[in-house]
């Protein structure tokens, strides 16, 4: 297993019910790698499967069949020692909690003394930008501080990899583009690898390395598109080259012929 | 400041009106005290026996208080174990709610039979099986109703099911509690007072409007209703502080 890569999924099935009446196939043959400090985003219509294959790769649900690694770990082992962070389209914060403690969350369970927890919580504040909130309870924040806050808790223990699932999904188009540069400014920051859910095509292409663009009924991995926009800034959006990009994932959503060069792609054509 | 005082005002405002009703509707149609007493009379028997008053009603709310501590106690540890073990939800929820069809009050000639009818015991036990139903009700769906987004979460952590039940389930549970309480103080002392008609020692609210009634003192019958009234009243507001103070986050919720 190479240190660089960061997740490893070959021939990764999910069924639901299996054998019985309401079988599900949610992933069918799946092969996906992520290298240390790649972007993917997962990008396809409802049921394609993208957020199973994200809990399957965070052990939250176990996968049918297939093999797959996270950090060169086996999935279970590796939320063991939480070499992951996760954040949902929910906060999902405690509202007992501030969102000092809020940030904590995993630092306590991972076992990191009382003073210890607090510096890393007010520097990853710092980092999200919330410095001045870190005393406040979660509903005195608006959603999209909410979100960085459950952002921060998610890189507390400095995992490698950071799980995603729609965090900006429930957020206005405005505040969701100032995330957006947000993330990249922290991926720059922590160079973590980050598998990133989304039903946003222009979101894909602007935060991804490659977009994996996944097809419902049985849910698998239709197409993978490259992103070469180089350096993102607010003129990135505008950009012929990112228009291109997304036009190349539109298609590949649509079925056609979107990027080519995808080994994935070749391999579930054949089947 | 002015909000609150705008909040406070209408409320007294028809109190206000309807004692004045009240105690014109007597003095109008010239009303015997049996019927229905003046307030003024009311007020006034319950001001020059102002001792006697909160002598009953400091006896009846130990006997309140003391059901409210062992029901909530009971509750609590059931809901736990309901949360932990499903097998003990499935078969303490019917009991329990089978517990609570039985008219308990009904009970109390029976229990004043088992244990010293000159003891509190019977009373207590009472204010006990009235007070637990809702806690345990309350607690466990407190428990068990966690967002299963922050149950992923607490999985992503490895978390175990103590841990889970620690950090997540039983802060979660906290206004439930709260809410089972609000329901449960008062209607303690409403258990403790009516268990008092039954017979036992006389020192407490329900047995003195009892046998000031037997006693055609009407007014000191009402004084008396008015200081059950009060008792109740107080034991619910401080509920409501406990709550304030301790969990400032009740009501109000995150949404994203």
């Amino acid at each position: 297993m190479s240190d660089s890569t960061a997740v490893n999924a070959k021939g990764i099935w999910k069924i639901f019910n299996e054998g019985q009446a309401n079988e599900v196939t949610a992933l069918q043959e799946v092969d996906l790698t992520v290298d240390q400090g790649e972007f993917i985003s997962l990008i396809g219509p409802s049921g394609c499967g993208k957020s199973t294959l994200l809990r399957v790769i965070a052990d939250l649900t176990d996968a049918t069949k297939g093999e797959l690694t996270v950090a060169g770990l086996s999935v279970h082992e590796a939320r063991k020692q939480q070499r992951y962070g996760i954040a949902f389209q929910q906060a999902a914060l405690f509202d007992w909690r501030t969102v000092r403690r809020n940030i904590e969350l995993p630092l306590e369970l991972a076992g990191w003394d009382k003073a210890k927890r607090k510096e890393r919580a007010l520097e990853l504040l710092e980092m999200v930008q919330l410095s001045d909130f870190a005393e406040h309870r979660p509903w005195e924040l608006s959603g999209g501080m909410q979100q960085r806050v459950a952002i921060a808790r998610s890189l507390a223990v400095d995992p490698p990899l950071l799980l995603m699932d729609e965090p900006f999904g429930a957020l206005d188009e405005m505040t969701r583009e100032r995330m957006q540069n947000e993330l990249l400014r922290i991926r720059l920051e922590t160079g973590k690898s980050i598998i990133f859910v989304t039903h946003s095509i222009p979101e894909a292409v602007y935060l991804s390395d490659r977009v994996v663009v996944m097809s419902p009924r049985p849910g698998r991995i239709t197409d993978v598109i490259n992103v070469n926009l180089g350096d993102r800034n607010e003129d990135t959006r505008e950009s012929e080259a990112f228009f291109e990009s997304v036009t190349a994932v539109r298609e590949a959503l649509r079925g056609r012929t979107g990027n080519s060069g995808s080994s994935i792609r070749a391999r579930v054509g054949e089947v | 400041m002015r909000g609150k005082l705008r909040a406070i005002w209408p409320p007294i405002l028809i109190a206000a009106i309807f004692l004045i009703a009240w105690q014109l509707l007597v003095v109008i149609q010239d009303l015997k005290p049996y019927l229905l007493p003046a307030p003024s009379l009311i007020f006034s028997t319950f001001t020059s026996s102002i001792d006697l008053m909160f002598s009953a009603a400091f006896y009846t709310g130990s006997t309140a208080f003391m059901g409210l501590v062992f029901g909530t106690f009971i509750g609590l540890v059931l809901a736990l174990l309901a949360q932990r073990f499903g097998v003990v939800n499935n078969l303490i929820t019917p009991l329990a709610a089978g517990l609570a069809a039985v008219p308990i009050i009904a009970l109390t000639p029976i229990l004043n039979n088992m244990f010293d009818i000159t003891s509190r015991t019977p009373r207590v036990l009472i204010t006990t099986i009235i007070v637990f139903f809702p806690v345990f009700v309350n607690v466990t769906k407190g428990l068990i109703q966690v967002r299963p987004v922050q149950l992923e979460l607490m999985k992503s952590m490895n978390a175990t099911p103590r841990t889970t039940l620690r950090v997540l389930r039983v802060p979660n549970a906290i206004p439930f509690f709260f809410t089972a309480l609000k329901i449960a103080a008062p209607l303690s002392v409403i258990a403790a007072l009516v268990a008092e008609y039954f017979g036992g020692p006389q020192t407490g609210l329900g047995s003195r409007i009892a046998s000031a009634a037997a006693n055609t003192a009407y007014g000191r019958a009402w004084a008396y209703v008015v200081a059950s009234i009060i008792t109740g009243l107080v034991f619910y507001l401080i509920v409501v502080m406990v709550e304030k103070w301790t969990t400032p986050w009740t009501g109000r919720s995150t949404t994203a």
